[in-house]
């Protein structure tokens, strides 16, 4: 592994020369990468939609059913305040994260079998936002109650 | 924000066994698929290193590697499988998250080694419009080989040591026998503990483990709770003491009617709640949560600025490039996720092991910041049941002490009040079984004692204040009373025929843990204070004797929670209040940390925030020094966890490159990232090796 540090390979290998390159491409570059950032930035960390509202049942539980795949499918759940909840997760992606889905809140872990659907019942709730995640923190979603 | 949690639960609590048991078989498929991905890519990547050591060192060629092997095509066709088949995940990964608007650690390794690999192959098959523009033809697919090997080992390893901080719970339910021996028709049969039910009678010999709790009906033993409560020391069962399932019998044989089954089981509430502390979050996880949620994004916004930046300075696309990866891989978004967690789990699962039970991880968070602490006198310091401690005779007695212990009882086992009981307890374990003799005329004179007449003679038993009320001489028992009351004890005379003969002390007598454990807590810079309901002077005595210097006395139960309130405005700082759960519910709630004392058998006060299975007074010190060890572990994974990302990062964008020409290599990166969330997860497993102090006297 040479060119662990630089200092050396400056000199040994072409690489690390610089390059003379037009202003129009250095501008492109510069254009395309900022460009690039900020729908980057959009696409992960902007509002997608304002959630999914729960469906209610005839027996006054509210119903929906999130897709374990990568992420939450919907990610943003909205339900109402003071009803009881059933949030059913479908999961069909194999990797281990996602074989956990917590809700600290309600000091709830939910195991999800692979290929399977799981429910979780939550009680009547008072108005807030409730995130849930996976077991390792990283696949997030959020229960609106409102 | 309000906790729900508080609210009744409605989860699915049957079959967690089984459900612990489907995730085991999943982490253990996981491992298993890992372990094979791990091994192609070794083999691989070691090929693909072995094939690019001529480009490496810096030589057209090397004598021993033929020109094909070192071909840029052979590298493609070895490194194209590591990334496409042992890597896939990565990239399915990324890409559903990718469509959910999510990014993460998935996104950050398959962009970083996906654009290497795609750089490569572009300079692989056209390196002539690398060479015109006077940059050699270099490929990276050793680097992408190397990172994706070293990710891949690190999910590996990291795999195993998650399987490893959820041991406690598996040792819980594994504390379970499978089977009961049970008695149906007359005949003892075994049969899968799933099908005992409430009421049967269960055998249990030598060395059995119990299959669920109950309530003894016949023969006695000793029985060994500590894998529950945490106590070293067995515990005596005779008839109609409640024995826990899960428990070892030690020589004994007994037979008992099962009371509870299933999830109402001690043992499947201690695993309920240890699995709900483990659900819950610190207040410090919140703000690690944020910084998880906006990680990812970032990092790919700085990668993308490192490579405008260096194309800028240097006009060079490749060196650039080399950057952009760097810090795709470097950044480890996964250490700070797991910082916090995974010493949640194992503490909860060793406080579980040692009898304490943590509510959540905010309970286990503050335990170890208390300024405070209130411990209620009886049942806490004390056992709460009285006793006579002193059994005095007077000089001028004149009947032997057999028959003035009978007369006693026969008489106090009359009265309802609770220091008969006490009386009564005490001259029945002294005298051998038999009956005792019959009362005519008793009466109960009110705040006084009691009277009746026993085989022709007047027997009065009560506080020495009553007697002179009745003309009896009570000189010679002054002194006495006075000594007896220092000793916190309340004081009852008998006088037969006009005479004082005797006088009983009797006191709530103390756990022979208490002492040891208010020096454990002073120790640990607590300000210790006992709460009671007593009179001041006996409050006072009690307090001394365990080494309590401040007192509330007089304290009715229902002023409790005010006393609490009192002491946290008076900014005493954060408060615990020590109790037994049932009485003084509302004064637990009201302190920033409730600890109940458990009996053993019942674990259903969960209404505290830190409940003590086995009554033990040194729990509390236990469960606060557990607090800290594991707030320590917490702070020391989310400094690592930052300083390597702040750190990290910076350097493999190059910040330091203009100052002393160093620069990171990729591969260095990518094996940086992958060591840094396995140190996280080892780091908590640190506290597995937690053991409390041990205390001068551990059995009560």
């Amino acid at each position: 592994m040479t060119h662990l540090f630089a200092a050396d390979l400056v000199k040994a290998e072409p690489l690390w020369r610089a390059i003379e390159q037009p202003m129009a491409l250095k501008a492109l570059v510069a254009i395309v990468g900022v460009a690039l950032i900020a729908w980057e930035l959009w696409w992960f960390l902007g509002r997608h939609g304002g959630g999914v509202v729960a469906r209610e049942s005839e027996a006054g539980v509210q119903e929906i059913t999130i897709t374990v795949d990568g992420g939450y499918a919907p990610s943003r759940i909205r339900v109402k305040a003071g009803q009881p909840m059933r949030l059913a997760f479908h999961r069909i992606d194999p990797s281990g994260c996602v074989a956990q889905v917590i809700f600290p809140d309600f000091h709830k872990t939910l195991d999800l079998p692979l290929d399977a659907t799981t429910s979780l019942e939550l009680p009547p709730t008072e108005a807030g936002t409730y995130p849930f995640h996976c077991g390792m923190n990283m696949v997030r979603g959020v229960l609106e109650v409102e | 924000m309000s906790d729900p949690s508080a609210s009744p639960s409605c989860c699915h609590s049957d079959g967690m066994a089984a459900s612990a048991d489907g995730m085991e078989r999943e982490l253990a498929r996981e491992l298993t698929q890992l372990r094979r991905k791990v091994s192609v890519a070794v083999v691989l990547t070691a090929l693909v290193m072995l094939s690019s050591l001529p480009h490496m060192l810096g030589v057209h060629s090397l004598p021993f590697l033929p020109a094909w092997f070192t071909s840029p095509w052979t590298q493609l066709i070895l490194t194209t499988p590591v990334l496409f088949w042992c890597g896939r995940g990565f990239f399915t990964g990324a890409a559903s998250a990718f469509r959910q608007h999510g990014a993460d650690m998935n996104t950050l390794v398959a962009a970083g080694t996906g654009i290497a690999w795609l750089t490569s192959l572009f300079s692989t098959v056209f390196p002539q419009l690398l060479i015109a523009e006077g940059l050699p033809a270099d490929v990276y697919y050793e680097t992408t080989a190397v990172i994706l090997t070293m990710v891949l080992l690190g999910n590996l390893l990291e795999a195993r040591a998650r399987g490893q901080t959820s041991e406690a719970i598996r040792r819980l339910l594994q504390l379970q026998p499978p089977t009961a021996r049970v008695m149906r028709d007359g005949h003892a049969v075994q049969i899968p503990v799933s099908q005992v039910v409430v009421g049967d009678l269960v055998q249990v010999r030598p060395g059995e483990k119990l299959p669920t709790d109950g309530v003894v009906r016949e023969g006695s033993s000793w029985v060994e709770e500590s894998m529950l409560t945490g106590e070293p020391t067995p515990v005596a069962k005779a008839a109609g003491d409640a024995v826990i399932g899960a428990s070892m019998n030690r020589s004994g044989s007994f037979t008992f009617r099962v009371s509870r089954v299933g999830g109402d089981t001690v043992l499947a509430q201690i695993v309920e709640l240890v699995r709900q502390a483990q659900s819950s979050r610190t207040r410090v996880q919140r703000v690690a949560d944020q910084v998880v949620s906006w990680f990812a994004p970032v990092v790919i916004a700085l990668a993308i600025a490192a490579f405008v930046i260096w194309f800028l300075v240097s006009g060079n696309p490749v060196l650039a490039m080399l950057f952009l990866v760097s810090v795709l891989v470097i950044a480890c978004p996964c250490a700070l996720g797991l910082a916090t967690p995974t010493s949640i789990m194992v503490a909860s699962g060793k406080g579980a092991e040692n009898g304490l039970i943590f509510r959540s991880a905010e309970a286990l968070e503050t335990a170890g910041k208390l300024r405070t602490i209130v411990l209620d006198k009886t049942g806490t310091l004390t056992r709460g049941q009285p006793e006579v401690t002193q059994f005095e005779r007077l000089s001028g007695g004149v009947v032997p002490a057999d028959s003035l212990l009978a007369l006693t009882a026969a008489l106090e086992s009359r009265s309802e009040h609770p220091l008969a009981e006490a009386i009564v307890a005490y001259a029945t374990r002294q005298l051998n079984p038999g009956d005792l003799p019959a009362v005519a005329g008793f009466e109960a004179v009110a705040g006084r004692g009691v009277q009746g007449v026993i085989a022709g003679q007047q027997v009065l038993v009560g506080t020495p204040r009553w007697f002179p009320e009745l003309g009896i001489d009570t000189a010679a028992l002054q002194p006495l009373v006075e000594r007896l009351e220092a000793l916190a004890c309340s004081v009852a005379a008998v006088v037969v025929d006009g005479r004082i003969e005797a006088c009983f002390g009797v006191a709530d007598p103390l756990k022979a843990s208490s002492e040891a454990a208010v020096a454990a807590l002073r120790r640990l810079g607590l300000q210790v204070v006992m709460l009671s309901g007593d009179a001041r002077r006996t409050a006072e005595v009690v307090a001394a004797q365990v080494g309590i210097e401040r007192v509330i006395a007089e304290v009715r139960p229902a002023d409790k929670s005010s006393v609490i309130r009192k002491l946290q405005e008076q900014g005493e700082g954060l408060v615990a209040m020590v109790g037994d759960g049932i009485n003084d519910a509302p004064a637990l709630a009201q302190a920033d940390v409730g600890i109940a004392m458990g009996t053993g058998t019942d674990v259903a006060i969960a209404a505290s925030d830190i409940t003590l299975i086995s009554g033990n007074l040194a729990g509390v010190p236990a469960a606060i020094e557990l607090s800290r060890h594991t707030m320590a572990n917490i702070r020391q994974n989310l400094f690592f966890a930052f300083a390597y990302n702040v750190a990290g990062i910076p350097i493999a964008a190059g910040v330091l490159f203009p100052l002393t020409g160093w620069l990171l290599s990729p591969m260095i990166a990518g094996g940086a990232m992958a060591f840094s969330s396995v140190s996280v997860v080892s780091n908590a497993l640190r506290l597995r090796n937690f053991r409390p102090t041990p205390l001068p006297v551990a059995a009560s």
